[in-house]
């Protein structure tokens, strides 16, 4: 018996959804292992863990000045300090941004195998079993670790979020941070003032696929205009310039919930997908028929952007 | 300025996957090339040479097969490199191949700063980068979307944040620094490049070599059980026909059957 221990994600007094699903997560590690769910809290003070508390039957709450913001010193540091003065079979970490910039650190300072980006979990012959995606989600594979504790962080969305219910047990906890080697200077907006196309109702997306800037604006936005709605695009269409990041979609950029978006030669990778899956009905036109989009789609074209928006443009006319 | 950058050669992600006794893919059907992060990586590293001066040092593990690429870093204006050469160590998880990157920065000495990208679209671990900052004790910095070098004492970066947000951290030299994609333009090699790229120094070491003895499965915390095409529970509606027919039919279901415009 030990305790599947959660390891809470906050930022500017917001607990993050990330912490919900891990609670969820943790829970459902613990029943099937015979286990418990815990989950420590690293902060100034004890705000955050009160609210953690009701979605976890147990919270450790290490309290730090140096815990005021999160650095990734400080929260691998805390974290080996509870993992080694309590009963714990293994941590869980949210595969966010701050999640994937301590959780190896945490894993190599006890000693522990690390899997990274889990979406399901299986307990079989006495050990996890944890799936997770390779290969842009075009395949997965399953993992288990060799070590007595493990680490795992856990995909965003992969669970439901816990439901809240009423304020559980606190306890408070040393924790031993030390030296921390980063200064954090400031926290900036890098899309502030720009057009916000979280609230369209339809938005044609396009990706690397669209092949340049000028072919960008003469199927995305040409099609965005004739339906009325608002252009977007994947990561890889913002670094290349083509289009504002204000219109990246995706887990670094805008969430949007339409009741149309159409893909354009964008593959679905899952940062991408974490910003749209809200949508009502989801189109993907892409020359890939194994391009994991399509395991999202409503309607799906299998074939070449540059003669299927054409054709719809057209059909759209008459 | 000593930069090393790490390099990975991954398949283009348009191949077709299959997989072979759910143990690997079939590498006959896979065109190899340079993880996207990784070349924005050796952008940047390129970039605070040409500022500060110095030399970038690539290193690559792999089969023969990703030489190509090492060399593709040189033909863009790295300097040199090691190869990390054995099947051991390609048989291990992110611990070993982080130690064995990290025995090939000993072996280099002196580095700066080491670049990673931010994940290899393959494993899609992200944790090679933070690994080997713990075994060379020293301080990092992930999903890198900026980078000043003031002077070979520190370094100021934007790290990325959810929703359009930057931190904005500084840290002392040397660091270890995983590079988010769109941080620069990563330059085309020309042809001069290409020519000069084959010249180059490049070291190959094996395990032996490195002085690594925990290679493979008895150096991994994790174990690879299987690897398998995931089964969807939802599949698009598929609309069949040449580009004009499935058109027009996209078109009357967006309408008649979905009632989205
Ligand atoms: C921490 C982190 C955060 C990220 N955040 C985001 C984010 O917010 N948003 C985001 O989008 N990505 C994000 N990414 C990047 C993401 O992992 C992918 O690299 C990116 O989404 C790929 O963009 P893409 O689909 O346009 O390109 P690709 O994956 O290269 O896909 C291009 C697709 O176009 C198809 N295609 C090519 N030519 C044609 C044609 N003529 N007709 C039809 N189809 C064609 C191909 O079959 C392919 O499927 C993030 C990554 C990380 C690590």
């Amino acid at each position: 018996m030990g305790k599947i221990l959660v390891i809470a994600e906050h930022r500017d007094g917001k607990l993050s959804d990330g912490t919900k699903e891990l609670c969820k997560v943790a829970k459902e590690m613990a029943e099937m292992s015979g286990n418990t769910a815990a989950a420590a809290v690293f902060s100034a003070d004890d705000a955050i863990a009160k609210e953690v508390s009701k979605y976890i039957p147990e919270v450790l709450s290490g309290v730090d000045a140096k815990l005021a913001q999160y650095t990734a010193d400080g929260y691998s540091q805390a974290a080996k300090s509870v993992i080694e003065a309590g009963d714990v079979a293994g941590v869980v970490i949210s595969h966010g941004y701050d999640g994937v910039d301590f959780a190896a650190q945490v894993a190599m300072s006890i000693g522990a195998g690390i899997v990274s980006g889990i979406n399901k979990v299986e307990f079989s012959d006495g050990k996890f079993v944890f799936t997770r995606n390779i290969y842009n989600g075009k395949l997965q594979e399953q993992r288990s670790v060799k070590t007595d504790k493990f680490v795992v962080t856990v995909e965003k969305g992969a669970w439901d979020k816990e439901a809240a219910g009423s304020e559980g047990t606190i306890t408070s906890v040393d924790v031993a941070v030390g030296d921390v080697r980063t200064t954090v200077k400031e926290v900036i907006e890098t899309t502030k003032g720009a057009v916000d196309i979280s609230q369209a109702k339809l938005i044609v997306a396009g990706g690397r696929g669209t092949k340049d800037a000028e072919k960008y604006q003469a199927t995305v936005v040409a099609l965005a205009q004739k339906l009325k709605g608002e252009y977007g695009a994947s990561r890889a269409v913002v670094d290349a310039g083509w289009t504002d990041h204000a219109r990246q979609i995706g887990q670094s950029g805008k969430t949007v919930a339409p009741d149309l978006y159409i893909g354009l030669g964008l593959s679905g990778a899952i940062q991408h997908v974490a910003g749209m899956k809200g949508a009502k009905c989801i189109v993907a036109v892409n020359k890939d028929p194994e391009a994991p989009i399509f395991n999202i789609a409503t309607y799906g074209i299998v074939g070449d952007l540059f003669e299927v928006v054409p054709a719809m443009i057209e059909a759209l006319d008459s | 300025m000593k930069i090393v950058v790490c390099v990975k050669q991954v398949p283009d992600m348009e191949s077709k996957f299959v997989v072979v006794d759910n143990k690997k893919i079939d590498e006959a059907q896979i065109a190899f090339k340079m993880n996207d992060f990784d070349e924005f990586a050796v952008e940047a590293a390129l970039q605070i040479k040409e500022k500060m001066g110095g030399e970038v040092i690539i290193v690559s593990a792999g089969p023969e097969r990703v030489v190509k690429d090492i060399r593709q870093a040189f033909a863009m204006g790295a300097d040199w490199g090691i190869h990390i050469k054995d099947p051991e160590i390609d048989a291990g998880d992110s611990t070993v191949i982080a130690s064995a990157i990290h025995k090939a920065i000993e072996k280099i000495g002196d580095a700066d700063l080491v670049l990673t990208g931010v994940m290899s679209e393959d494993n899609q671990f992200t944790l090679t980068g933070v690994m080997l900052s713990h075994l060379m004790d020293i301080p990092h910095g992930t999903n890198i979307v900026k980078l000043e070098v003031a002077d070979e004492k520190s370094i100021t970066v934007n790290r990325e944040l959810e929703g359009g947000l930057n931190e904005v951290i500084e840290m002392s030299l040397p660091a270890v620094l995983s590079i988010q994609s769109g941080l620069n333009q990563p330059r085309y090699p020309t042809l001069p490049g290409i020519m000069k790229a084959k010249k180059k120094r490049l070291d190959v070491m094996t395990a032996a070599d490195l002085g690594l003895s925990e290679v493979g499965a008895a150096g991994s915390k994790t174990e690879f059980i299987k690897m398998f095409v995931p089964v969807s529970e939802h599949k698009a509606e598929i609309i069949e026909g040449d580009a004009k027919t499935a058109a027009a039919a996209l078109v009357n279901k967006l309408k008649n059957e979905a009632k989205v415009i």
